[in-house]
């Protein structure tokens, strides 16, 4: 597998389908005997904006404690979740319990439903 | 007869994305300046355009991914990163003159202010984002874009000298106001190979669950439809060149390119290019929020589609809603609409690689699209857009600030 091509930046969905985001970002553990390997996948502004540079990814953390879910750090999803990579990967959890979507369901909450029209309907 | 009922409506609705301020401004710019002279620039965007847009869709009913979120896959995040901030910047500078655009159009049909109109048409554009489905914006606003055939009949009507007009369709150097010449033959190539338009049809193209059997309607809607457009932009520059030209009237302002209409029907001409200006602008405005908002969902792997009720996909929602809020800002203080657009079609040239370069990557790849990726016709020609699109880079801000 080739991790960049195949894994990073890839579209990841939960067990159910649900798109919860990219991969951010990939963990790796070096040991002194053993061959490197990838322990996490991660979620978030923090380690995203990290590839750009270090001042984006602290700007994104400041924004994420003074305003939204609250959310310290990136999300960390274990490697052996992982079902499927290919076009997209898929992992064996609810995207609603990882923290993955909490600012899609915070600014639902917060801002869309407060608006009419923006969730009592059905789906069209 | 399914199918041919979705070629007839794609056709259709491919002018709601081709003709709006930016197109119509510049091609009556064009004939009011140079006469027929800058034709050849409206056929040669238009040709690029159906290459580029019959690429789109392809890319997206082969490999059931947009054109964003192979970017990002493909060329990592801080390329993409790079590509979001050129790519949403112009398209926000367009939005601005679309909504101008409407606000013009008002203004000519009731007396009062555009400024006055900013905030009005802003509620109602993200009304229909808000309440309507993709259904609705591609196929309903823009079948309200068929009035500017308009345009064609107030050529027509003009007797064009066909011959010389066919002359305008090759190149050719002008010997005065070099800069402007090239001033405005990049700007209608920057309003017509819109780099936000192939966004906008990959991603409808996904939300219209198009896959490999679609190919040839792709083909069939990308060709007719584009060339549809591409002939009204045409008959734009050619009723400018014969009502316009003759009196010596450079259009700087949008009241002089509604003159363009009244030699030919001088009864209805200026209702006419008002209602034709509301809805060409009404329905690019949709299609360009609707393209950002794409752009930031696709690119950040958010939830997103405009079928959806906006509390599924709240961050593609919120989106569009700020892209249109802030829009209307500078409007409300009076900014030129046509100005906007002049600077938005300069612009649009001149970050044109950045949207062409990573897409004729993608265009071979086999991991997308296998046996469908380019074949040596179309990388030829997107090999040749490359380097209209460096040329253009390169040339149009120097253009702007000399003729603009």
């Amino acid at each position: 597998m080739d991790l960049i091509r195949d894994v990073l930046d890839k579209k990841l969905v939960d067990r159910e389908d649900c798109p919860m985001g990219r991969v951010d970002g990939l963990v790796m553990q070096l040991g002194e005997h053993s061959q490197p390997r990838i322990t996490h996948i991660e979620i978030g502004g923090q380690t995203l904006w990290m590839r750009l540079h270090p001042v984006f990814a602290r700007l994104a953390v400041k924004l994420g404690r003074a305003w939204g879910p609250k959310r310290d750090g990136s999300v960390r999803i274990p490697w052996s979740r992982v079902i499927t990579t290919g076009k997209q990967v898929k992992l064996d959890v609810e995207a609603k319990e990882t923290g993955a979507i909490d600012w899609e369901i915070w600014i639902a909450r917060h801002i869309i439903e407060r608006i009419p029209g923006g969730g009592e309907e059905e789906e069209e | 007869m399914k199918k041919f009922m979705q070629i007839a409506l794609g056709i259709v609705t491919s002018v709601g994305g081709f003709l709006e301020i930016g197109s119509v401004t510049t091609a009556a710019q064009a004939g009011a300046t140079f006469g027929y002279k800058l034709l050849w620039a409206v056929l040669l965007g238009t040709i690029c355009l159906i290459f580029l847009v019959e690429m789109s869709g392809r890319f997206s009913a082969v490999s059931k991914h947009t054109i964003v979120d192979a970017t990002r896959e493909r060329f990592g995040f801080p390329f993409f990163a790079i590509v979001l901030v050129g790519m949403v910047l112009v398209a926000f500078m367009v939005l601005v003159a679309e909504l101008g655009g409407i606000g013009l159009s008002l203004q000519i049909l009731t007396g009062l202010g555009f400024p006055w109109w900013a905030v009005p048409v802003s509620f109602v554009v993200w009304l229909l984002m808000w309440k309507g489905t993709f259904d609705l914006i591609e196929n309903g606003v823009s079948l309200l874009g068929l009035v500017t055939i308009c345009f064609v009949v107030a050529a027509v009507k003009l007797h064009p000298d066909w011959h010389a007009a066919a002359g305008g369709l090759l190149p050719s150097l002008e010997g005065d106001q070099k800069a402007k010449y090239g001033f405005i033959a990049v700007s209608i190539l920057g309003a017509s190979i819109s780099p936000y338009l192939m966004y906008f049809y990959s991603s409808g193209a996904i939300e219209d669950k198009w896959d490999v059997s679609y190919i040839p309607i792709n083909r069939v809607i990308a060709v007719f439809g584009m060339s549809f457009g591409g002939f009204l932009s045409m008959a734009v520059l050619i009723t400018a060149a014969l009502a316009l030209k003759p009196y010596g009237i450079d259009i700087e302002k949008f009241e002089q390119a509604a003159l363009l209409m009244t030699t030919a029907l001088p009864k209805w001409g200026f209702f006419l290019f008002a209602v034709s200006m509301l809805f060409a602008c009404l329905g690019a405005a949709l299609e360009i929020s609707l393209a950002i908002s794409y752009f930031f969902a696709q690119g950040f792997g958010w939830n997103w589609s405009e079928n959806l009720t906006p509390s599924k996909d709240s961050r593609f929602c919120l989106t569009y809603t700020i892209i249109i809020l802030i829009a209307a800002v500078p409007l409300v203080f009076g900014i030129d609409p046509i100005k906007v657009t002049m600077i938005s079609m300069a612009l649009t040239a001149a970050t044109l690689p950045l949207a062409i370069v990573p897409f004729l990557f993608l265009m071979n790849d086999p991991i997308y699209l296998g046996e469908h990726r380019n074949g040596w016709i179309s990388n030829s020609v997107v090999a040749i857009i490359i380097l209209i699109s460096f040329v253009l880079a390169v040339i149009s801000i120097p253009l702007q600030i000399i003729g603009g």
